[in-house]
């Protein structure tokens, strides 16, 4: 194995450059399902049946504990890529951690917010609009439940084997999938929400 | 401790709060849907950037040709399918 020193560790040979580049690829592709979803809830938006519309449920307040919880995750993963191009284990770690508990309350904000939602009856049947808001919020809460677990299994991972190439390179593109995932929540938080109590 | 708090990304979080208090002035300030919704644009399009450049390195190697002509044609083919859809199924054009 050819290793650059030149490079980031996450960069230095050849496999992890081009495991890299097909992670950025996915994230086109990832890019484009959340566009269909997007196009699918802006066309039945205004479809409320009988059911409740987004101004009369969205309440602005989980929402920014949500959009801050993971502004502020995605800045200390970067954090971390920062600590572990240092080659500081135990910072990376740390910073880690921190991320994962971040979004692990992100995702405590959004299972609530969606218990709340299906008590005040806006369930997934009750309109195409709540239909539509209800799988687009589902796909990125997905995600970031993908996400923690994947997280959680590299931090495993860092902690047995240390700072390698291979657990730099898995750990640089779960930090670009983790900022993928909050930009696509600065999306719904602006053309969903904020649009929406407009 | 101050080498783990790069200044480019210390700045780069400030300004995504930032942003994000721009954004919520629409909520909190009484503006017409058309200038709420050009501010939700610019800042939301501009959160985006912020996090591929800063935090994503997004341009920090020789695959930086590869990785923005991929980002931006996976934006492209995203905008098309949205207003492609709004100009079919909402505006009725």
């Amino acid at each position: 194995m050819k290793v650059d020193n030149s490079l980031p560790l996450e960069y230095s040979t050849e496999e992890n450059s081009l495991k890299i580049l097909g992670f950025w690829i996915f994230l086109g592709a990832e890019i484009m399902l959340f566009a269909t979803l997007f196009a699918v809830y802006f066309t039945l938006e205004n479809r409320i049946g009988n059911g409740p519309s987004g101004a009369e449920i969205f309440e602005i307040t989980p929402v920014l504990f949500e959009t801050f919880l993971l502004l502020t995750s995605s800045f200390v993963i970067g954090l971390g890529i920062h600590a572990m191009r240092l080659g500081n284990k135990k910072a990376t770690m740390v910073f880690f951690s921190i991320t994962l508990l971040l979004g692990a309350g992100f995702l405590g904000f959004e299972i609530y917010e969606f218990v709340h939602y299906i008590h005040i009856g806006a369930t997934l049947q009750t309109s195409a609009f709540t239909a539509a808001l209800l799988t687009t919020l589902g796909t990125h809460g997905l995600h970031v439940i993908l996400g923690l677990f994947w997280g959680l299994f590299i931090l495993i991972q860092i902690k047995k084997r240390g700072l390698t190439p291979e657990t730099a390179n898995k750990s640089f593109i779960f930090s670009l999938y983790w900022h993928f995932l909050d930009i696509v929540w600065i999306f719904i938080f602006s053309f969903i929400y904020l649009k929406g109590m407009m | 401790m101050k080498e783990l708090f790069p200044l480019k990304q210390v700045m780069g979080f400030v300004f995504s709060l930032v942003l994000t208090a721009v954004a919520l002035l629409v909520h909190f300030m009484d503006m017409s849907f058309a200038i709420g919704l050009t501010v939700l644009l610019i800042t939301a399009f501009m959160q985006a950037g912020l996090q591929l450049i800063v935090f994503m390195h997004a341009g920090e190697t020789g695959d930086k040709k590869t990785i923005y002509t991929n980002v931006f044609y996976g934006l492209l083919i995203a905008l098309m399918t949205i207003f492609g859809t709004l100009l079919i199924l909402v505006w009725d054009m």
